[in-house]
């Protein structure tokens, strides 16, 4: 029951704020934080929710619409919820109603793409997010072609996702299979094709070099809500597939992928640091940052390693924890000063030190330092990387890490410290809506620094469930023995 | 050979059950007699005489529909097999029912008023045709069905006071015969080789070079009809120039009818051991359909053409459903079908809903910033072109996911590839009408035009409705074989 709430009450509610009178739009946004709000605390306070389970599709192979929490999911449902609160509370402008209205139905669709345990309905709400983000991008974009290439990129990668799963389905006879007890692979000579069509999915949607120039863009002409829910939430879609779809039933397929999978990660570490560097506007920073740290997840995910595994799920909690944070305070910036430019910004420190703090918060536990989230995962990741004999690519990884430190320091050099420069409007420090908005993310991240301990047992478990360790042996003949396999 | 003649005889007694599995095509081939009828005596209100005509149609259509759903779902196969009244043509000939009630929506304030009696006639005629061939199992039916849906069409695609649509309809009649040309040349081919019309006595005749190229000239006319590329070319221009409503119907019931046909003829009238060798043409051409639709499709400004060449893409995707011949392909084509006929009408509504006589050439541009002057005509137009596009919560993604998983299950994967590149290509088609209704422009420089008739707005809504409802809970009619007996 709660779990089904989760998905649809947050669309329903979302459409209805569309009937809104004109006169009563500044209801949107008080709403939309309410939504966020109830949803984090009814998750957090339901762990053993039970399932909700409904029969779609008998024939060619079953498919329910099956919700449920997983030791992965939960977590991430609880990141949504927290990140949708916040980013409602960041919404404003002219639009306010029509994004408040989207973010909630993107909030509902990413919901019910975390709770699906149907790989079908995974699917269908995987192709659902598309819509509230493209629409956004629409309404307040300047740049036409970014909607186009965030659209036809992750369009393709759903089409992609949808031939897998159909194969999926034919061959295993259903796809009512996510955190199932199901120790076996597919196995077949479709494997392999299967395989491709969900990892090309997967990789466009997190995203992954060299699919990932939908990305900077997306995130630059988002409104900041909006890009702080796709990069906090979104971006983990196709990490969480790699984790509940592809580990548990093709994981021979995975470990023939790896070495392609690890070099496309490692360019993406390395080359999405790099780029943030060089990078002059704000948000595209930021944006880098994710591609470098989302490849770090991916290398994690495909090492095979229960560390490196553990590793990925805290970072994944972390990541959407700072991302959204920084994404929130940049936002708060540009509303101020009306550019994102470091160029142009700079020296707003000294007269907005809460805003400053905000910054460096979010940037520090960005860049791994210890006592903060980031570094949770970042330890574990590396870590298992290393235990894992991945000597190379962890040495790698690391070098990236060090250079977040440089570009989050640039960051917040170029926006905080440094002269004022004069000509930019009024400043006021943040007011108590922002910082209600950034508050809880901060708590967060800070609590899953000092303790991450609850995340990492949920994973410990989800690791039991379906052992990476899968993906470090070529024969699983046991595995093989036990697998659902054949036509139907 | 003449053995043969005499084992599969032509003539048989009819009795009451014969007449009664084609009493609903009776119901809407007669509903016209009243029709034209009462409008000898209605000459005074347009309002009132346009209604009236409207009103008993859909009368008619409405307790044809019933009468179809009493028969559903017995299968039975009336006048020595002619014509096989069950579950497939039953869903069929439903298709029609609700394209054509659509239909009359439309046109309620299309056209002139002293010629409202007479287009009503000729859409009921040209359905009855469609449902003919909804249980057409011998070649004659096939045929006799076809002319009746087509000559019925020519004259409508004439009626209308543009230039546009005199060469649409003669273009139409000719290419349309020539496609009749084939196909009647291809079934007397097939008699030839086979002594019977029957598609039951095609199925167990030996595969001769004859009744190859029979079968092969037969399909030619089919795809023709069904406008599957390199079959296509007259499809834009006459959708073009024809009157909205008689294209809105052009693009489902004719489609539907032919569609029928090509289930029935690819399923039960080919060998079954050899009908995967000789629909293999079969399959090329549905894999370029859906690539060139799509293509086509791209470069479209005016909303009937781009229609027309999305509606290639789409009769595509249903076709490719038929690949491998399997039960639940042709059941997932039904659903698919279903689908694209509410998704489809439902974008025909919203078009003829953005002129002021429900007919005017509407080109994309007309559709800037309409979420911002109509939300609720934007978000149908934008529901309709989710689905089309394939994407959830929509019978079109739930219809493509069973289909691409029939064409998987069947062997036929390519198909399947195929299918998801063209609906990559579609997104663009789409969402570039999407895109043009949420972009923020100047109003003032935008014409605003609204229909007067307000009864597409119920066609809009019942199809909205169906399309979300049918992507939810996927309703595929269970007993669709055999189709000949």
């Amino acid at each position: 029951m709660i779990v089904t709430a989760l998905v649809l009450g947050p669309i329903l509610i979302g459409l209805l704020l569309y009937l809104l009178p004109a006169r009563a739009q500044n209801v949107a946004k008080p709403v939309a934080a309410a939504v966020g709000g109830l949803a984090f605390v009814s998750a957090a306070l339901n762990p053993g929710a039970p399932d909700a389970m409904l029969r779609w599709l008998s024939r060619p192979f079953t498919a329910s619409f099956h919700f449920g929490f997983g030791p992965i999911s939960y977590w991430i449902v609880l990141l949504l919820a927290l990140t949708t609160f916040s980013a409602a509370l960041a919404i404003g402008g002219s639009r306010s109603r029509d994004i408040a209205a989207q973010l909630l139905v993107l909030q509902g669709a990413m919901s019910g793409v975390f709770l699906a345990k149907d790989v079908l309905l995974f699917a269908l709400f995987w192709d659902l997010m598309l819509i509230p983000v493209y629409l956004v991008m629409l309404q307040t974009s300047t740049h036409p072609r970014a909607a186009w290439k965030y659209l036809i990129y992750n369009l393709v990668g759903g089409l992609a996702l949808l031939l897998a799963t159909a194969g999926f389905g034919m061959v295993t006879g259903t796809t009512d299979v996510i955190g199932a007890h199901l120790p076996g692979t597919i196995g077949t000579a479709w494997g392999l094709w299967i395989f491709s069509g969900f990892a090309f999915a997967f990789l466009v949607k997190t995203p992954v070099f060299p699919f990932h120039t939908w990305m900077p863009d997306t995130y630059a002409e988002l409104p900041a809500p909006m890009v702080a829910l796709v990069s906090a939430v979104q971006s983990k879609a196709g990490l969480y597939g790699f984790l509940v779809i592809a580990l548990p039933f093709l994981a021979p397929e995975m470990l023939q992928a790896r070495t392609l999978v690890f070099t496309l990660g490692l360019i993406a570490l390395v080359y999405g640091a790099l780029a943030a560097l060089a990078e002059r506007d704000a948000k595209r920073v930021v944006a880098y940052s994710s591609l470098s740290h989302l490849g770090l997840i991916v290398l994690a995910v495909f090492s095979g390693s229960t560390l490196a595994f553990t590793g990925a799920v805290v970072y994944i909690v972390a990541h959407g924890l700072f991302s959204a944070a920084l994404f929130l305070t940049l936002g708060a910036v540009e509303q101020r000063e009306e550019t994102r430019e470091l160029g142009r910004l700079g020296g707003l420190g000294r007269r907005n030190p809460k805003l400053a703090g905000a910054l460096m918060l979010g940037a520090l536990a960005a860049l791994g330092l210890p006592g903060l989230a980031g570094f949770s995962g970042e330890i574990l990741i590396l870590t298992g990387l290393f235990e894992a004999g991945f000597v190379w690519p962890a040495l790698i990884a690391l070098f990236a890490v060090i250079l977040a430190s440089a570009y989050f320091l640039r960051l917040f050099q170029g926006i905080m410290n440094g002269p004022e420069v004069p000509d930019l409007p009024e400043r006021c420090d943040m007011n108590w809506l922002e910082g209600l908005a950034i508050a809880p993310l901060v708590a967060g991240f800070v609590l899953l620094g000092v303790n991450p301990g609850p995340v990492v047992a949920f994973a410990a478990h989800a690791a039991r469930l379906t052992p990476p360790a899968a993906l470090t042996s070529t024969t699983s003949s046991a595995a093989e023995k036990t697998r659902v396999v054949g036509y139907h | 050979m003449s053995s043969d003649i005499i084992s599969y005889p032509l003539i048989s007694y009819p009795g009451p059950a014969d007449y009664a599995a084609l009493l609903p095509a009776f119901v809407v081939a007669l509903a016209p007699l009243p029709i034209l009828f009462v409008d000898l005596f209605a000459r005074g209100n347009a309002t009132a005489r346009r209604a009236v005509a409207v009103g008993i149609a859909i009368v008619c259509l409405l307790a044809a529909g019933w009468l179809e759903y009493l028969q559903y779902p017995h299968d039975y196969s009336a006048f020595g097999g002619a014509f096989i009244q069950g579950g497939f043509s039953i869903v069929f000939s439903e298709i029609v029912i609700i394209a054509t009630i659509a239909t009359l929506m439309l046109s309620l304030g299309v056209g002139r008023t002293d010629q409202v009696a007479g287009t009503t006639s000729l859409v009921l005629w040209s359905a009855t045709g469609a449902m003919l061939m909804a249980g057409a199992s011998n070649l004659m039916t096939v045929f006799l069905g076809l002319e009746l849906l087509s000559l019925a069409l020519y004259c409508l695609c004439a009626i209308s006071a543009r230039q546009t649509a005199r060469e649409a309809a003669l273009k139409y009649l000719i290419l349309s015969s020539v496609a009749s040309g084939f196909l009647l040349y291809g079934s007397a081919l097939l008699f030839g080789a086979t002594g019977s019309v029957a598609f039951a006595a095609l199925a167990i005749a030996p595969v001769t070079p004859l009744l190859a190229l029979g079968a092969g000239l037969f399909l030619v006319g089919l795809a023709f009809k069904l406008s599957l590329v390199p079959f296509h070319v007259w499809t834009p221009d006459v959708y073009e120039g024809a009157p909205l409503p008689v294209t809105a119907f052009m693009s489902v019931v004719t489609k539907a009818g032919t569609l029928a046909v090509l289930a029935r003829f690819a399923y039960a009238a080919l060998p079954a051991e050899r009908a995967s060798a000789l629909l293999v043409p079969l399959w090329v051409i549905v894999a370029l359909s859906m690539l060139v639709g799509n293509l086509g499709a791209l470069a479209q400004t005016d909303m009937k053409r781009l229609l027309a060449y999305s509606g290639i893409a789409q009769v595509g995707y249903i076709v490719a459903a038929f690949a491998g011949q399997t039960a639940y392909g042709l059941r997932y084509a039904l659903l698919y079908l279903a689908g694209y006929t509410f998704m489809n009408l439902g974008a025909f509504a919203v078009v003829a809903l953005m002129s002021k006589d429900g007919d005017a050439v509407v080109g994309i541009g007309r559709f800037a910033g309409l979420a911002h002057r109509r939300p609720w005509l934007a978000a149908a137009m934008t529901f309709f072109l989710i689905g089309l596009a394939g994407l959830p919560p929509t019978i079109g993604f739930t219809g493509k996911i069973l289909i691409l998983a029939a064409d998987v299950g069947a062997g036929y994967a390519w198909l399947a590839g195929v299918l998801i590149l063209g609906t990559a290509i579609s997104a663009y088609v789409y969402f570039k009408i999407v895109r043009a209704m949420f972009v923020r422009v100047d109003l003032a420089h935008v014409r605003d035009e609204r229909s007067t008739n307000v009864l597409p707005w119920i066609a809009v809504g019942v199809c909205a409705a169906a399309t979300f409802v049918l992507g939810i809970v996927p309703l595929t009619p269970s007993n669709v074989l055999p189709l000949v007996k």
